[in-house]
């Protein structure tokens, strides 16, 4: 296999970066960024090297050596850690392909450890989750894929649907026998029943994916209300540049945050007016986009002055989104009639300045997306795969119920439930038919 | 070697059973010469069992082998003395002929039927060994010292393959009540290497009718519209008779529970799996003690003879104690059993030996059929002892092999999952076996298949143009259909209004009208067209209706069947260490080891196999490293 590259620290600035290697050349690559042919690290130790580019030294570096088998992905593979500049590590990295190495393709040293016999497919589709959580709530939802949960929490489902495609199996294939006669309301009560028990938990996908991929969230408003303000507060540091001069922020700014266990990728965007000057009306642009983008909107107004036309157009680009409306700088001397104009929407009053209302802004922020917000929240779909089997599953069963209900013959119906058994079995694996007959074998007394 | 033998032919069929004689019927049509070896030519076409033939999926089995140029059609069609087809009242997909048969007619009829096939001999005897060096099958040796020369052998010994009758504690080696078992050729299959397990099955006493008090039951009759097996049948001459019902009482279950000790079944004596469908009285009794009555039929067994079958009663109790038993049922209290009934074990080769074909992999001409492959049912047989026949012949004939597909018919189902999935009960046809069920009607057998029973030879002129005629019809009906507008100014619209609602459409066609709830196909048939009608007989429209019924559910299952399992028919390489597959667990691993899977489809059947070990295959099998 060829050896392949990639930092697998998150992008951006960090204190430390770590770049990995993996394949047959790991080491000759190192020996290559240390300038020593005979370099021979100890396997799992870790040592201080200087690397070097064209003489110059290019990094001090700590690096691991792991030797096939007893690796990650099952081959020899090389860890550097070193400084953390972009600058720093886009030389590196540029360097190691020019030693016959590539960049590894998105998932690419997971694989390769699922391929080596590391792992198992779906062991390794939660690690990759669990790396890439951002919170310790995603981090518990990837676990809980990990132990198979999805598939047993939907075992009782299709437990359900089994029974009732075996009483309809029967009532086909056994006219001869003498069974019991089908509870047609009984069978239609049961479809509902896991029609909505499906829908529930395809639901939690609304949720799940945010846990996973974040919730993004615009900060908007018009020029000086305290957006760049109310954005810092809630990240925690002085990120955004703020001052009393209305445009200060001419460009969004995106920072990842956890709210209460939630993963959220905050965003600070450029004041909403008509643009003064080019750059702004490419920043006011951008802000559109932000907004267009998010998953929720946190539209903030001055509570200081009055309504201005400019807070009532952003209300109104805010269109059908979901909006959280904060009332900032309650320290001031507030004008009562604000929320007349807000048609009962969401409305926190904050205070950049005194942290006023600051936790009521957060639980308003999470409040649409249900109560994510620790491990004591049940079993979430995450995937995008798993959510599109459940939602097929249940329009077959209500094909089916529809089917019923027009008096539909047994087989037209059992088409559906088998076609949902099927979506089903894609997730927890295959009901064969062989199975199916075993159910029909041990619950009616069948046979001359 | 050189081997010198008292005869030769192309193919030997061994066995006179449902699938020895489709086999030898068919081979010897297709041109190949053709010798049928059995026990006792007088027994030829016996129905050990039941003396019937159809029933659901079953029923569709046999239209199959019609359509693709069998006999086992046209026999009933001449020997059923009870027509009536299964699920009348339910969709089309589902409903299948049944016909009880007169026994001894059936097996006259089918011996003659050979008897009148060119290149066809039929001889007596038992075979002990089979010629095959060098993994090439040449011939057999039978118990009399002769020695048959042939290129392909179908091996369709039934139940007599080291066959063992039980009744109570007494067992006696035996193919069939009466008769010896093969237990030369058993030892010769397990010399050659193959894979031999064991399977049981049972039959119930057999009744003398004049000592049953009939009018204790209750009669079913005949259809009144029979509907034949065979494509070519244009009438059902047999007069018809009735069948009876009546009940086990929880006396007689008391009895045999207090009698379980001297059940083979329950003393551990009896090793091989029975089939669960069929089960016999003693394990209904066990398995569903909360019942106080179990459904019996009686079924004469023909115009002839005063002997019935007490379907429904199969046991292996002691001889003495059935005659008990028989007459604390209500009816026949005073009736005599004049053969018991019994339980028999008898050896089965692994299917998952044999190729698509139903050709031994590892011998050359070697094709088995029926029971030995772990079926049960003379539908069973006969539709693989087709499929043996044809292929046998055109090995000889440096044809190509036959297959059927899953996707297209039962018998394609039937194969795919013997080959694939192997059996551990003796294997019985059911309509939930098949994907496509919807698609696989009895009435449009003839349309799946008949295409293919031409083209390897079987169809004849006669019967090919039949076909294409009644195509003809039926498309031209469904082109009515779907032309013909029933408006509000026509006089059928108030009636039809009345009947089943309108709703005050403008205009509604045939077609969409068929879907609606209470619309029989008479009453479509009214509404045809007169010259349309005149063209078509009632199944005709009716197999038209049901092709527009289930279009569209065919349709949309196509799509889900194609969305999840599209990579069913990507190779799993033969001989691939599953151990060796990275990522795949311990136990998938041997989940696969046991099954042996050949395709992903296969492997995706396979109980307990998750998906996540489905990917891991196909992730190592097809990305290769
Ligand atoms: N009294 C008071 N002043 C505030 C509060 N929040 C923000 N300010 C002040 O309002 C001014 C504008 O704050 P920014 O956070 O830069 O406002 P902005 O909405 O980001 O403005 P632009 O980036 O220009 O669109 C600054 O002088 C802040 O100190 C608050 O809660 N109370
Ligand atoms: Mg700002």
């Amino acid at each position: 296999m060829d050896t392949i590259v990639a930092v697998s620290t998150p992008p951006g600035r960090s204190a430390i970066a770590v770049v990995r290697l993996s394949g047959a050349e790991s080491l000759e690559i190192l020996r290559a960024l240390v300038r020593q042919e005979e370099f021979a690290p100890e396997p799992n130790r870790v040592v201080l090297k200087s690397l070097l580019i064209n003489d110059d030294v290019l990094d001090q570096c700590l690096v691991t050596y792991f030797r096939a088998p007893h690796s990650f992905t099952g081959e020899d593979m090389v860890e550097i850690s070193c400084h953390g500049s972009p600058v720093v590590l886009r030389q590196l990295i540029d360097l190691i392909q020019s030693y016959d190495a590539r960049l590894a393709e998105p998932g690419e040293f997971t694989l390769r450890s699922c391929r080596n016999g590391k792992m198992n497919l779906s062991q390794a589709e939660a690690i990759r989750d669990l790396i890439s959580a951002q919170t310790r709530a995603a981090a518990v939802q990837a676990t809980r894929q990990l132990r198979g949960e999805l598939a047993e929490a939907l075992e009782p489902s299709k437990h359900e649907l089994v029974r009732v495609i075996v009483v309809l199996e029967s009532a086909i294939e056994f006219v001869e026998d003498d069974l019991p006669s089908v509870q047609l309301d009984e069978i239609r009560k049961t479809l509902q029943r896991l029609v909505v028990d499906l829908s529930r938990l395809a639901d939690t996908y609304k949720a799940g994916h945010l846990l996973r991929d974040g919730i993004r969230v615009a900060i908007v408003g018009r020029p000086n209300v305290g957006k760049s303000s109310l954005f810092n507060k809630l990240l925690g540091f002085e990120r955004a540049i703020v001052t009393d001069v209305a445009g200060t922020t001419r460009d969004s700014l995106t920072e990842s945050i956890s709210l209460q266990g939630i993963p959220v990728s905050l965003t600070d965007t450029a004041g909403f007016r008509e643009a003064g000057d080019k750059i702004e009306a490419i920043g006011i642009e951008r802000t559109r986009r932000a907004m267009a983008d998010a998953d929720l909107l946190v539209l903030v107004l001055d509570g200081s002055c009055s309504l201005q036309d400019e807070d009532q157009e952003i209300l109104k680009a805010a269109g059908e989104q979901a909006f959280v409306v904060a009332i900032n700088k309650t320290d001031l001397p507030q004008l009562a009639n604000m929320n007349d104009h807000l048609n009962g929407a969401k409305v926190v009053h904050v205070s950049a300045l005194t942290d006023e209302g600051i936790p009521e802004l957060t639980a308003a922020i999470l409040e649409p997306f249900g109560s994510l917000d620790s491990d004591s929240v049940g079993l979430l779909i995450t995937d995008s795969r798993h959510h599109d089997l459940l939602a097929r599953a249940k329009i077959s069963l209500e094909g089916a119920a529809r089917s019923m209900d027009q008096a539909a013959g047994e087989e037209i119906v059992l088409a559906d439930l088998h076609n949902a058994l099927r979506f089903l079995g894609a997730i927890t694996g295959e009901t064969t038919s062989e199975q199916i007959l075993g159910e029909i074998f041990s619950t009616f007394c069948i046979g001359k | 070697m050189i081997m010198a033998f008292d005869e030769a032919f192309d193919v030997l069929v061994i066995g006179g059973g449902h699938a020895g004689c489709e086999a030898a019927s068919a081979s010897a049509r297709l041109g190949a010469t053709t010798a049928l070896l059995t026990l006792n030519l007088d027994l030829i076409g016996q129905m050990s069992c039941n003396p019937a033939i159809g029933g659901i999926a079953k029923g569709h089995l046999v239209r199959e082998i019609d359509a693709l140029g069998g006999i086992m059609g046209r026999v009933i069609d001449r020997t059923g003395i009870q027509f009536r087809l299964l699920n009348r009242s339910r969709g089309p997909a589902v409903q299948s002929p049944r016909a009880q048969a007169d026994r001894a007619l059936y097996r006259l009829e089918m011996r003659k039927t050979l008897e009148n096939t060119p290149n066809l001999s039929l001889r007596q005897g038992m075979v002990v060994d089979l010629l095959t060096p060098n993994n090439k099958v040449r011939g057999v040796v039978m118990q009399d010292g002769r020695r048959i020369g042939a290129k392909a052998v179908v091996i369709a010994a039934g139940t007599f393959l080291n066959g063992l009758i039980h009744t109570g504690r007494r067992t006696y080696g035996a193919g069939r009540a009466g008769e010896p078992a093969s237990l030369e050729l058993a030892e010769t299959l397990k010399r050659l290497g193959l894979p031999v397990g064991r399977l049981k099955t049972g039959t119930p006493p057999r009744l003398d009718g004049r000592t049953i008090d009939w009018d204790l039951f209750q009669s079913q009759q005949a259809d009144e519209r029979p509907v034949a097996f065979s494509f070519s049948t244009d009438k059902i001459e047999q007069p018809q008779i009735d069948c009876y019902i009546g009940y086990t009482t929880s006396r007689v279950h008391e009895a045999i529970r207090k009698n379980l000790h001297e059940s083979p079944l329950y003393s551990g004596q009896i090793k091989g799996v029975g089939p669960r469908y069929c089960p016999s009285i003693e394990d209904k009794v066990v398995k569903f003690a909360e019942k106080d009555r179990h459904q019996l039929f009686l079924e004469p067994e023909g115009h002839d003879t005063n002997e019935v079958y007490l379907n429904g009663f199969s046991t292996s109790l002691p001889a003495g104690l059935q005659q008990e038993l028989v007459r604390m049922i209500p009816g026949l209290e005073s009736a005599n059993i004049i053969r018991p009934g019994y339980a028999i074990e008898y050896d089965y080769v692994d299917p998952r030996e044999l190729g698509p074909d139903l050709q031994v992999r590892r011998i050359a001409g070697l094709f088995h059929a029926g029971q030995i492959n772990g079926t049960t049912g003379y539908e069973e047989a006969g539709c693989q002892g087709l499929l043996a026949g044809i292929n046998a012949a055109r090995l000889v004939q440096g044809h190509t092999r036959f297959a059927l597909r899953r996707e297209e018919s039962y018998i394609g189902v039937l194969v795919d999952d013997l080959i694939t999935q192997g059996v551990d009960e003796p294997y019985r046809i059911f309509t939930s076996r098949a994907e496509y069920r919807l698609a696989f009607r009895h009435d449009n057998a003839d349309e799946r298949l008949s295409k293919y029973g031409r083209e390897v030879g079987l169809v004849g002129d006669g019967e090919w143009e039949r076909f294409n005629k009644r195509r003809d019809r039926i498309a031209k009906i469904k082109s009515a259909l779907r032309t013909t507008r029933i408006r509000q100014s026509d006089a059928a619209y108030l009636a039809l209004a009345e009947k089943i609602g309108l709703n005050g459409v403008e205009s509604i066609t045939l077609e969409d009208l068929a879907k609606r709830a209470g619309v029989t196909s008479v009453i479509i048939s009214q509404l045809l067209p007169a010259e349309t009608r005149a063209g078509g007989s009632l199944e005709e429209i009716e197999s038209a209706l049901a092709d527009n019924l289930y279009s569209g559910y065919i349709r949309s299952q196509e799509n889900v069947i194609h969305r999840l399992h599209g990579h069913d028919t990507l190779p799993i390489p033969i001989g691939l260490d599953f151990r060796t597959v990275n990522g795949l667990s311990h136990e998938m691993a041997e989940r696969l080891e046991r099954a042996k899977p050949v395709t992903f489809g296969a492997a995706r059947r396979i109980p307990g196999l998750t998906p996540a070990a489905l990917v891991t295959l196909l992730v190592n099998v097809n990305v290769g490293v």
